[in-house]
């Protein structure tokens, strides 16, 4: 019988089982590093960087999960934070260069196909609302889990998402319509 | 109603644009960055090792004659002439200034490099 997050997580703090850690990040990889690559916008390399760092560093603050939230959830704002901190150090966080990349994008230069289309769209929006839509619209968080990953208050997290959506249906109004 | 639907298209297109990523050696790489874990029992080390140290103290207490040795060297000292027992004093203090301003330089030089 497979074991759940939950049991995973408890053979980690009693036995320090990193096989038990090991199928914990095995279940979550694919979910973490395709946050962090949207997150990145695409940057591979960066992003798995990230994700490696967020699991070590879920390993060893293993002991401040209460088991609250989902565990995934957990990992999330863990990976969010690593995200955080790298980009404050690439001083690349929302208002310095975040507004220039998107000036320097030309939403007409969309690429074929709706997958193409959609990535491009979300990698368009401001940061806020794009950790916003991934977090809910793609990664099924409720509101109040995104707002405890990403700390700030449910209303915003709220605003974030409805704002996130209105620009992704506009940009993505004609494969809508088909 | 049709904003309900768009809104289900979205979140649809969305959770489908999102592929399934490959470990590809994800995990291992992970795991090969954790600390090692503690092994088993290490838990027991400082109670084994305060457990031994009481056990020789006792047993030099009992085999030394209830620390006898001690009184005697102690009575030996007052017989030493005072000039060895100042040259004694002013070499250790110096030893110990000594360690201090080396402990201290090679503090300052790791804080600049």
């Amino acid at each position: 019988m497979e074991l759940t997050d939950a049991g995973l997580v408890a053979r980690v703090l009693v036995d320090d089982d990193q096989h038990a850690f090991g199928e914990l990040v095995r279940r979550h990889q694919s979910s973490v590093r395709g946050l962090l690559r949207q997150l990145t916008r695409g940057d591979l390399a960066l992003a798995d960087d990230l994700a490696q760092d967020a699991f070590v560093r879920a390993y060893k603050n293993i002991r401040s999960f209460r088991g609250e939230a989902k565990f995934s959830t957990w990992l999330y704002r863990i990976a969010y934070n690593c995200f955080r901190g790298d980009a404050r150090r690439r001083k690349e966080l929302v208002g310095i260069n975040e507004e220039q990349w998107q000036a320097e994008q030309d939403p007409q230069t969309v690429d074929p196909g709706l997958r193409h289309d959609l990535m491009h769209a979300l990698s368009l929006l401001p940061l806020h609302e794009r950790s916003a839509v991934l977090l809910c619209c793609q990664n099924g968080l409720s509101h109040d889990e995104a707002a405890r990953v990403l700390d700030i208050p449910l209303g915003t997290v709220k605003t974030n998402v409805l704002r996130g959506r209105e620009k992704l249906k506009k940009t993505l109004a004609v494969w809508a319509s088909k | 109603m049709n904003e309900e639907i768009e809104q289900d298209w979205l979140d649809r297109r969305l959770q489908e644009a999102a592929l399934y990523i490959q470990d590809d050696g994800f995990t291992a790489r992970v795991l090969q960055q954790l600390p090692t874990p503690r092994p088993a029992g290490q838990f027991l080390r400082p109670f084994i090792l305060v457990g031994m140290s009481a056990l020789a103290s006792s047993l030099t207490y009992v085999l030394s004659d209830g620390g006898r040795f001690i009184l005697v060297e102690m009575f030996r000292l007052t017989t030493i002439p005072t000039l060895w027992v100042v040259a004694f004093a002013l070499a250790s203090g110096m030893l110990v200034m000594a360690g201090g301003i080396f402990a201290a330089m090679s503090k300052t030089s790791h804080l600049q490099s």
